[in-house]
């Protein structure tokens, strides 16, 4: 709630803007994509056959990079009845056992995603089953591709580096899913940063109670006077 | 007995201030990890497919987007207005005509928030200065919001959809009956209530204003009729034309179009100061290429694009959570259980019923669907429940749950869009949550309500168990 009130300068306002950007293009992308090709479909009688793939490709980019911002500026729901009416110390035992439990989640994931990924571009998995204890020798899988996705550019050097050389062709499944330990390690870095602004008591909570918070302030002052 | 401890996890994680979503992922991963053999790569693979792999719940995105620039668009003032017009001269006129708009937007967005922030923040305001008391204004808009998830299109129908493989059309056809009903039994309480209060009434201001006002905001009510006709075609004339999930990315075009184009509220056309009038087309061509790359156009997108992260991660995160059940047969062990039990239809409908109205009051209503549906659905089946119908239970009885007392969703949004305290929203929306109740009775146990559309529309409907 008081994160986006945070002046921003130099870099901070650079990123800030480029998260917000990102958010937006990918949500800009996904439409205009799916809006084309229904009109191709219609009018032109064609269809991009790579129009869903990318869709759906990019709306997990759109997600999974969105929520370290979400995190970033306080913006994931939650539930925040029971703290509002336990004392004060009370509640801020509570929303600290509630940082623990989201850096947690975040370490879990950050770890998944990269076991997940790793593979896929020919780098090696991590051992243990809850927390990393090193890296084990993975099975090569660069050569997976996905369905339909052209490759736009640079299809010799991934050839080279990825794929032993081996032709591919459709785009190696490894960059879409790249947005798995790129978004994850994202989320991780907010969430601890976040969480170190609630244990310094820059910031209340991790939540807010509801989507229209922002919007609710903004009109509230319509109805306020008595 | 694991499972106990999952949803106690669930739930006390949720109690204490964590996010829904971090609440629902890390409880099932800890479970996994230490009950099963999934390892943390494949909860990875999950969360990932829960976006690319989920073609329905594609529709989510581009639906906000759609409502995203209606809502910034100034719709919500003309729609208001065209409602004044057409129903503002009865007895107690204005808050019909606010039940009548929160319809209206309910059908231009998919959210009940958003719909109690848009038509409330102007209504509340306007009932007060014609003589009703704020009390009486909150309470109404507060349950007139609700229809906002189940006036189709509505998100909460695309996520039931996806979660338990029914059409989604044929949920939104479902919605259009029960939508009507409930709007038209707060509007007639809200009559009677204004007749025995002797409450104020307008002017008519004759069909020329029903007209003009209606002219206005006719841009806006043909994303309806877009939406509508893609998904179903004109009877007679063309079948299907899009997916919904393609009709809400033309809808949303189509938004974008209307708001930069047409009303010019927002983007490189819009009035420069407060009050003048917004530059035509001719005076800025290029203005066709810039809406593109306006600010506004960035920020609308932003928005939605915000919306939809915060939404996706709790679905996500609750599919995780619903592959944890569905591994460990958890559906199958509650119907055994409840079958067993001798328990019939009426009496699993009312467990259904309980269930929801308190998970409604603490959970967002897409990720309770996500984690719900897949446990209720194999016993409904049993059971001889429609899918559909049982869809439409669920999302009636979401809507109840956010204006239960004490923690409705929707009580904390009218608090702070009336500027009021909880308790007196409470009070206030008291009467009409009872005439929800009675309609969420006869939704529940008149089946016909809601699949009279959607089997006489396309066809009866083939289950497959």
């Amino acid at each position: 709630m008081t994160a986006h009130q945070i002046k921003r300068t130099g870099f901070t306002a650079f990123v800030h803007g480029l998260e917000e950007t990102a958010i937006a293009v990918l949500l800009g992308l996904m439409t205009l994509v799916t809006f084309v090709n229904v009109v191709l479909r219609y009018v032109f009688n064609t269809a991009l056959i790579w129009g869903l793939e990318v869709t759906l490709v990019l709306f997990a980019w759109l997600v999974i990079f969105g929520i370290s911002y979400a995190f970033k500026v306080t913006a994931h729901l939650g539930v925040d009845a029971v703290l509002n009416i336990v004392s004060t110390p009370a509640r801020r035992v509570l929303v600290l056992i509630s940082v623990a439990a989201t850096v947690i989640y975040a370490i879990l994931l950050m770890k998944g995603a990269w076991d997940y990924w790793a593979p896929f571009a020919g780098l090696d998995a991590t051992t243990g089953r809850w927390f990393p204890t090193g890296f084990a020798e993975s099975r090569d899988q660069g050569w997976y591709e996905t369905e339909q996705i052209p490759i736009p550019f640079a299809k010799a050097w991934l050839e080279a580096t990825f794929n032993l050389g081996e032709e591919y062709e459709k785009l190696p499944r490894f960059i879409p899913y790249s947005i798995l330990p790129f978004g994850c390690a994202l989320i991780l870095f907010r969430v601890c940063q976040a969480g170190l602004r609630v244990v310094s008591g820059t910031q209340d909570t991790m939540i807010v109670s509801h989507e229209a918070e922002d919007a609710v302030e903004e009109v509230a002052a319509m109805n306020r006077e008595d | 007995m694991e499972v106990v401890l999952l949803f106690t996890m669930v739930i006390g994680l949720l109690l204490i201030g964590v996010p829904i979503a971090v609440s629902l992922g890390l409880s099932s991963i800890i479970f996994l990890l230490a009950f099963s053999d999934t390892s943390l790569a494949s909860i990875a693979q999950s969360f990932y497919q829960a976006m690319a792999g989920h073609y329905t719940l594609l529709a989510i995105p581009f639906f906000i987007l759609a409502s995203s620039f209606m809502s910034t668009g100034g719709v919500a003032k003309r729609i208001i207005r065209f409602s004044i017009a057409c129903v503002g001269h009865m007895r107690g006129g204005l808050a019909i005509a606010g039940v009548f708009a929160c319809m209206l937007f309910a059908a231009l967005s998919g959210s009940s928030p958003a719909t109690v922030v848009a038509i409330g923040s102007i209504v509340i305001a306007a009932m007060r200065q014609v003589g009703y008391t704020k009390e009486f204004a909150a309470g109404v808009i507060c349950n007139a919001g609700t229809l906002g998830i189940l006036i189709p299109p509505s998100i909460v129908m695309v996520v039931y959809a996806s979660a338990v493989e029914v059409s989604v059309g044929r949920m939104f056809l479902a919605g259009v009956f029960p939508g009507l009903l409930a709007g038209l039994m707060l509007m007639v309480t809200i009559y009677v209530m204004a007749v025995r209060k002797n409450m104020p009434k307008g002017e008519w201001q004759g069909w020329g204003e029903v007209a003009a006002s209606f002219s206005d905001a006719f841009w806006g009510l043909m994303l309806i009729a877009i939406i509508m006709i893609g998904i179903y075609g004109i009877p007679g004339v063309t079948g299907a034309i899009f997916t919904p999930t393609e009709a809400a990315a033309v809808a949303s075009v189509y938004a974008f179009i209307v708001a930069s184009f047409v009303y010019r509220d927002m983007g490189p056309l819009a009035a420069r100061e407060e009050g003048g009038k917004p530059l035509s087309l001719l005076q800025k061509p290029q203005a066709l290429i810039t809406a593109f790359f306006h600010p506004d156009t960035k920020h609308t997108l932003f928005d939605a694009g915000k919306l939809t992260v915060t939404l996706m991660f709790i679905i996500a995160n609750a599919l995780i959570l619903k592959h944890v059940l569905t591994d460990e047969q958890i559906p199958q062990q509650i119907a055994g259980a409840m079958l067993s039990a001798g328990f019939g239809k009426i009496m699993f409908l009312i467990i259904v019923n309980i269930i929801l109205l308190i998970g409604g009051q603490f959970m967002e209503p897409s990720g309770l669907i996500v984690i719900v549906a897949p446990l209720v659905f194999p016993i409904a089946l049993e059971l001889g429940v429609d899918p559909i119908h049982l869809g439409i239970i669920m999302v009636v009885n979401m809507e109840i749950g956010m204006i239960t007392p004490p923690v409705g969703l929707n009580l904390f949004v009218t608090s702070g869009v009336a500027g009021m305290p909880m308790m007196k929203v409470v009070r206030a929306a008291l009467p009409f949550l009872a005439v929800l109740f009675v309609f969420l009775i006869m939704v529940t146990y008149i089946p016909a309500i809601s699949t009279y559309l959607p089997t006489s529309l396309m066809g009866p409907e083939i289950i497959v168990k």
